[in-house]
């Protein structure tokens, strides 16, 4: 018997009962006061928006979509879903450049990616911030992530032959950041899933999983991207019969739950096959053994669990994947927002909201002397790194550093 | 994902079993559909205030002689009286022994003072929260309430006014401070936990102190509503280091600071322990094969089921979904196990909202040792535990903490003494 | 302290505080009578306060009763007017489902036509674009100017309006006997449930707008009036569900429309006799819900799993007329008597019978009776001057408050119309809110202490909607009786027993439909109240 079939219905809003546990673990109401509150902007609202379009407010815009409230709620109710929708459904405000520039992360990237040594550098001169704020009001004082001068899929493009030889197939989801800014994590990847023995594609046609495309308010665009995901989705699912993985948990979640929920694309009949690459991982070594061979590295981490990981409810895979490695010394940070939830962090009027979310986090990072904070999260990264004076890397990355 | 016991269920029931089961070195999962009733504690729990017929009890160990023969199928009734007392013990035991000091005992309740000024009958209460040992008069005699400006979730004037009853004088006062001004931009965010944040900050927690000392005057306590703390205890001896006098609180409307605090710590004590938690996933169904339980699937894992040896259900009542009432039935979601409850929806309800109410009554039917039924057959390696028992009625017998702490060390109990095979060796 | 309104003697006493009795309140004096009115208990708490809240176009009544139906539309054409912050302008409209006759539309739009109700045949397709919770398998519709029309917002502004030009109101003020000399009613004696004291008060006409109730007050001067109540039960649901008035095209029947009122949609009526002792012990039975959701289901099919707040039942005022058992075809035609003419007893008139819909023209007939007895010559205005709250646009008064939260403001708009502009001076402390369900700010409460009349906390929700969303008064009663508390109306030990009072009249309501996370609610409401404040009925 299952607990949803009586739970979740086409008004989830109305299984608020209003106990209030979603307003404490809410990240942004406990540093911005003019956000009104997972309770007053999710079911609340919502009882009075279906009234009238009119009761629809602003201030709706500062939710980070980070799901804390969801993964709270003792009723089910989806609120971060119900705010999300109710942005796209009833706010008048139009995206501007900025959110434009912010949220088109493979566009951005495609035109930085040539002039790669250039674009980093130019972004990082401060009266270029300072521009930026002035004028795009992305905020000055935020460090941008570099782009690479080759992407990860020109460089896999001569991997692509010698990954056939393996018995066992998996298409990777490999998100933008992993292509333009960061291949290293997918190079690391190809590295792990190799020495399990299995081989790695990427998909006919990747683009961007529309997380940052959302939550700005380009919904069209976003569906658009989203329904070439699933085309190739498909293909490698149902007729290479290749699961798809991902090193982003943003990423994974998008594509598993945002698309049905927020963008009506349905996903139902591959959405098993779509996973994190922590968890594929964990199935095949508790299906056939871990066979990996580690290598006598010591390394002290902290692992930090992303708020769409939290709401997965999969940072158990990662972490039980590094506590595998002999040499370990692991500390799990207690699951929190670190506060940049993708663009959000970047935008002028949310700076402060952003750093302050986070800042306990960082404190508490700061205190130990880890040799890596490990994350799944890319977004997560550049805000620990940003914030810390720590290094910040992916479960695979970790993994593929003590392999032998 | 293979551990020795799954527990579904992450409130009060559920986490004093996992951690006294991960005490003795069991790994253990809590799986939790949100966050659990714990949240609203009043900052006590309750063992036994009430005999069904209204009887007020002074001292539950004896009054639960009473009590067994009146509810056969009462949760106590089923520990009986000789392991009621043990477990009570126990209890009291472990809160402190894990580093929750708590006030009172099972020999005779205490009273603590709710929200709205009522001196209510307590087992055990946490130590910054006002006490007192009997009804009718009070160590003081002089006191002042402080509370935050705008909060409207404690009534400073009900509690004067009950306390002008058994002779103390109270003087009650606003304050503020420029962090809950800003705070108080927003019109629905100002609530305990809100302006907890504000003030357990340290340099805020010192103007705070200021104003109580400068205000309170000869008060020899001095009264907040419990919207400090929630980091820790220690923020209220700070305070009164500080203020240099006595300083009490008084639960609020929810979310109680006390509860989230003690849901917290206690959830950490079982991490630390080595448990798993995992919030916000919802136990889907159960593989039962033999009348055991093999597996159970939930929504996040899908199709990576936990498996275990044997499986605490603690899902509680109605509020956190371990009952479901529908228009014609009420039922237990996950197992589908048997429920007592009446068949005709009029005797669910009673007309006077302060009158036992029949569906309070209803819960999981269990055999004596409080494992689950279902279609007839015990489930063997299915325990049940707290609210979603039958057979009690937590609201009119206060008696929902005792039966939820009570049951669980009980069934801990049983678990760890029944070890028939351990497949620990695999970690996954 | 002896109220001074006690020892004055009024041109008009007006036994009845529903929306009759409050616009005749308002008729009489803007006609410049000096007028009291006397409630038992609150404003609107007997038939005005419980039925749809439908704004009728009268075209349900089009094929039954002509004169209803002329009356009605005349009447919505006027309150469209005058009271437009009360009322929802969402039109209706009448469909046909596959197991209705759908010859019995042309009849309905020829009676309609001949009452000069406007009509529209449209294509069911097209309906279900308009009203897309509609049952998808209707095989007819057609629009009617029906709206929504907020019962409690109505009165209340009567009231306003009554006071504002001198009336005096008292509310928990019962009528306990008729004071007659010779063959004269010269006053009424009253007891103060308040204060639990009795008084005389004494006044030239008495007006007897008691509704059902006022069969009852005729035996005080030995005068018969058969009513015959015929109960309705409804169920409320959680959200709004419809923007149109839904009705079924057939002969008037049970649980035929569904109404959107405000923040929730209502599903109605059933039909019964009840005993005429009975009117004050409505209970809805399980039996009533289960009709009111089958029948609803096949209106409108997401009423299966839409959440139910509440059910509650109202009593027709009918006036017995004839002996048809089910209280339906009875016309509900406004009887306006004379009892000089008909009982030989001066002073004492009886409005009764009617509906919401024709509450004014109700007290139009009997101020203009009333002023025929006085031999005054004065016109009724009613018709003409806006009622207070609709003496401005939303636009304007938006623009006056715009400082206050956004929901919050569009909440206090929608409620009280321009008076919402009283709210412009709100503090930030006076912005928190405190219903989150219905977006009731301290501010507006402390208006509503101030200047509406409130007496408890069942007053304050008629006035605000506190307690009427959702939560059912489990946030928010505690603190709205902690702020009255505060503000003197009563003393603490007061508040709480009020506090006790007020969560048991939403249990009645609730717990027909306790299943589901309406019950969820209902147990963690209990947690708040009995386990964590250690709230008691009685507080001694």
């Amino acid at each position: 018997m299952q607990l949803q079939q009586y739970a979740i219905n086409k008004d989830n809003f109305e299984q608020c009962i209003k106990c209030t546990i979603c307003t404490v673990y809410c990240p942004v109401a406990a540093a911005n006061p003019d956000y009104p509150g997972p309770k007053q902007a999710g079911p609340d609202g919502e009882r009075l928006r279906l009234k009238k379009a009119n009761f629809y407010d602003e201030a709706l815009k500062y939710c980070i979509n980070c799901k804390r409230c969801e993964v709270a709620c003792p009723s089910n109710v989806r609120i971060g879903d119900i705010i999300q929708t109710a942005r796209i459904k009833y706010s008048k405000k139009k995206p501007a450049l900025r959110d434009f520039i912010l949220s088109h992360t493979d566009l951005v990237g495609t035109l930085a990616t040539p002039f790669a040594p250039l674009v980093n550098t130019f972004l990082d001169i401060k009266p270029v911030k300072k521009a930026l704020d002035r004028t795009l009001k992305i905020d000055h004082r935020r460090s941008f992530p570099g782009y690479s001068s080759q992407t990860f899929e020109s460089w896999y493009k001569k991997q692509a032959a010698e990954q056939l030889q393996y018995k066992t197939q998996v298409s990777y989801f490999h998100g933008c950041y992993t292509n333009y800014n960061y291949p290293q994590l997918g190079k690391d990847l190809v590295k792990v899933m190799n020495a399990c023995g299995v081989g790695v594609h990427l998909l006919t046609k990747e683009k961007c999983c529309g997380v940052a495309l959302i939550s700005n308010g380009f919904l069209k665009q976003a569906k658009k991207q989203a329904e070439v995901n699933m085309h190739s989705i498909r293909k490698s699912v149902l007729e290479d019969n290749r699961p798809v993985i991902a090193t982003s948990s943003s990423c994974i979640f998008t594509i598993r739950d945002e698309y049905p929920h927020l963008l009506d694309i349905k996903n139902s009949d591959v959405r098993d096959q779509v996973e994190l690459a922590t968890r594929y991982l964990y199935r095949l070594f508790r299906e056939k053994g871990n066979n990996l061979q580690y290598n006598d590295k010591k390394l002290k981490v902290a692992y930090h669990t992303p708020c769409h990981m939290e709401k997965l409810g999969w940072s158990y895979y990662s972490m039980e994947l590094l506590r595998m490695i002999p040499g370990i010394e692991l500390k799990i940070l207690s699951s929190q927002c670190c506060g940049i939830a993708g663009t959000y962090g970047f935008k002028k009027e949310n700076y402060t909201t952003s750093q302050e979310i986070g800042s306990s986090l960082f404190e508490t990072i700061e205190k130990d002397d880890f040799d890596y904070v490990v994350t799944d999260c890319e977004t997560c990264k550049w805000q620990i790194e940003m914030s810390t004076s720590r290094k910040c890397e992916h479960p695979v990355s970790i993994l593929a550093k003590v392999l032998k | 994902m293979k551990f020795d016991t799954i527990i579904i269920g992450g409130g009060l029931a559920g986490l004093v079993c996992g951690i006294k089961l991960s005490q003795q070195g069991q790994r253990c999962v809590i799986i939790s559909s949100g966050q659990s009733a714990l949240h609203f504690l009043s900052g006590s729990f309750d063992l036994l205030n009430s005999l069904p017929d209204g009887t007020a009890v002074e001292n539950p160990l004896t009054a639960v002689k009473e009590l067994i023969p009146l509810e056969p199928d009462h949760p106590y009734a089923k520990l009986g009286e000789e392991r009621f007392k043990e477990r009570v013990k126990e209890a009291e035991r472990f809160f402190s022994e894990i580093g929750i000091p708590l006030k009172g005992n099972s020999d005779k309740n205490h009273y603590r003072i709710t929200p709205i000024g009522t001196l209510k009958r307590t087992w055990l209460t946490l130590s910054e929260f006002i006490t007192c040992g009997n009804e009718h008069t009070l160590p003081w005699k002089e006191i002042a309430i402080f509370n935050p400006v705008g909060f409207l979730d404690f009534y400073p004037s009900f509690v004067a006014d009950e306390l002008r009853k058994t002779g103390i004088q109270s003087g009650i006062h606003e304050f503020s401070l420029p962090e809950l001004d800003n705070l108080r931009r927003n019109p629905s965010e100002l609530r305990s936990t809100h302006i907890a944040r504000i003030l357990d900050k340290e340099n805020n927690l010192h103007s705070l102190g200021e104003i109580l000392k400068e205000k309170s005057g000869k008060a020899e306590i001095i009264i907040l509503p419990a919207c400090l703390g929630l980091s820790s205890p220690e923020v209220i001896k700070t305070l009164e280091k500080i203020v240099g006098k006595p300083v009490y609180l008084i639960p609020t409307i929810p979310p109680s600071i006390a509860g989230i605090r003690v849901q917290q710590y206690l959830k950490d004590y079982f991490q630390q322990l080595g448990g798993i938690f995992m919030m916000g996933d919802s136990v889907l169904k159960a593989d039962i094969k033999d009348n055991l339980v093999k597996k159970v699937y939930s929504y996040n894992h899908g199709d990576i089921p936990f498996e275990s040896n044997h499986v605490v259900l603690a899902t509680g009542s109605y509020f956190s979904r371990g009952l479901i009432a529908t228009r014609e039935e009420i039922l237990e979601p996950i197992f589908n196990l048997q429920v007592s409850y009446l068949k005709e929806r009029k005797d669910w309800y009673t007309e006077n909202i302060f009158e036992p109410q029949g569906y309070q009554q209803f819960g999981v039917a269990t055999t004596s040792e409080f494992q689950g039924i279902s279609n007839g057959k015990t489930i063997r390696n299915l325990f049940v535990a707290g609210a979603i028992l039958e057979g009690f009625n937590p609201i009119k017998e206060g008696s929902g903490g005792g039966v939820s702490i009570l049951s669980a060390l009980d069934i801990a109990d049983k678990i760890l003494k029944n070890e028939w095979v351990c497949n620990c060796n695999n970690t996954l | 302290m002896q109220n001074p309104e006690y020892s004055k003697t009024f041109d008009v006493i007006i036994i009845g505080g529903g929306a009759t009795g409050a616009g005749i309140a308002r008729d009489c004096s803007r006609r410049g009578l000096k007028a009291i009115l006397l409630e038992r208990k609150d404003i609107a708490t007997g038939a005005t306060g419980r039925n749809h809240g439908l704004l009728h176009s009268g075209a349900r009544y089009a094929v039954t009763d002509k004169e209803s139906a002329e009356e009605c539309i005349t009447e919505n054409k006027i309150l469209k007017n005058i009271a437009s912050h009360c009322i929802e302008k969402t039109d209706g409209l009448f469909v046909t489902l596959p197991e209705d006759d759908l010859s019995y539309q042309a009849r309905f739009v020829k009676a309609c036509n001949e009452a000069e109700i406007e009509t529209e045949i449209i294509d069911p397709e097209e309906a279900i674009l308009l009203e897309p919770s509609v049952h998808p398998d209707i095989t007819g519709a057609v629009r009617v100017p029906d709206g929504s029309i907020d019962p409690f917002r109505l009165t209340v502004s009567n009231i306003l309006d009554a006071t504002e030009h001198g009336a005096v109101i008292l509310t928990y003020h019962e009528v306990t006997g008729l004071i007659q000399e010779q063959a004269r009613v010269t006053g009424v004696k009253v007891y103060d449930h308040q204060t639990k004291e009795n008084h005389s008060i004494y006044g030239s006409v008495i007006v007897n707008a008691g509704g059902i109730w006022g069969q009852h007050i005729s035996t005080f001067a030995g005068i018969t009036i058969n009513m015959l109540p015929a109960k309705g039960a409804l169920l409320i649901f959680g959200h709004r569900v419809n923007n149109m008035v839904l009705n079924r095209c057939r002969k008037p029947a049970d649980a035929d429309i569904l109404v959107p009122g405000d923040t929730i949609s209502l599903i109605g009526t059933t039909s019964s006799n009840i005993p005429y002792d009975q009117i004050d012990n409505m209970m809805v039975t399980p039996q009533e819900v289960d009709v009111l959701i089958r029948e609803g289901e096949k209106l409108v099919p997401s009423l299966a799993y839409t959440r139910i707040l509440r059910a509650y039942a109202g009593v027709r005022p009918l006036v017995a007329a004839d002996n048809d058992p089910t209280g339906r075809n009875v016309s509900r035609g406004i009887v306006l008597l004379d009892h000089a003419e008909r009982d030989g007893l001066e002073g004492y008139i009886t409005i009764t019978g009617g509906k919401l819909m024709t509450y004014r023209l109700m007290a139009e007939w009997a101020t203009d009776l009333i002023c025929k007895k006085l031999n005054i010559n004065a016109v009724c205005t009613t018709a003409g001057e806006k009622l207070p709250g609709s003496r401005a646009s939303a636009e304007e008064i938006n623009e006056k408050i715009i400082s206050i939260p956004a929901t919050q403001r569009q909440s206090a708009i929608y409620r009280h119309g321009d008076r919402a502009g009283k709210l412009a001076e709100n503090t930030q402390t006076e912005n928190s809110l405190v219903c989150e369900c219905e977006e009731v700010s301290v501010g507006e409460v402390k208006y509503a202490l101030k200047e509406l009349n409130v007496k408890k906390l069942v007053d304050l929700r008629r006035r605000t909607r506190v307690g009427m969303g959702t939560c059912q008064g489990e946030l928010c009663a505690c603190r709205a009786s902690g702020l009255m508390g505060s503000s003197g109306i009563y003393c603490t030990k007061r508040a709480k027993e009020d506090l006790s009072a007020f969560l048991n009249e939403r249990w009645k309501g609730i717990y027909p439909v306790a299943w589901g996370d309406t019950l969820r609610e209902c147990e963690y409401t209990s947690w708040v109240y009995e386990s964590v404040c250690g709230l008691k009925p009685n507080q001694d």
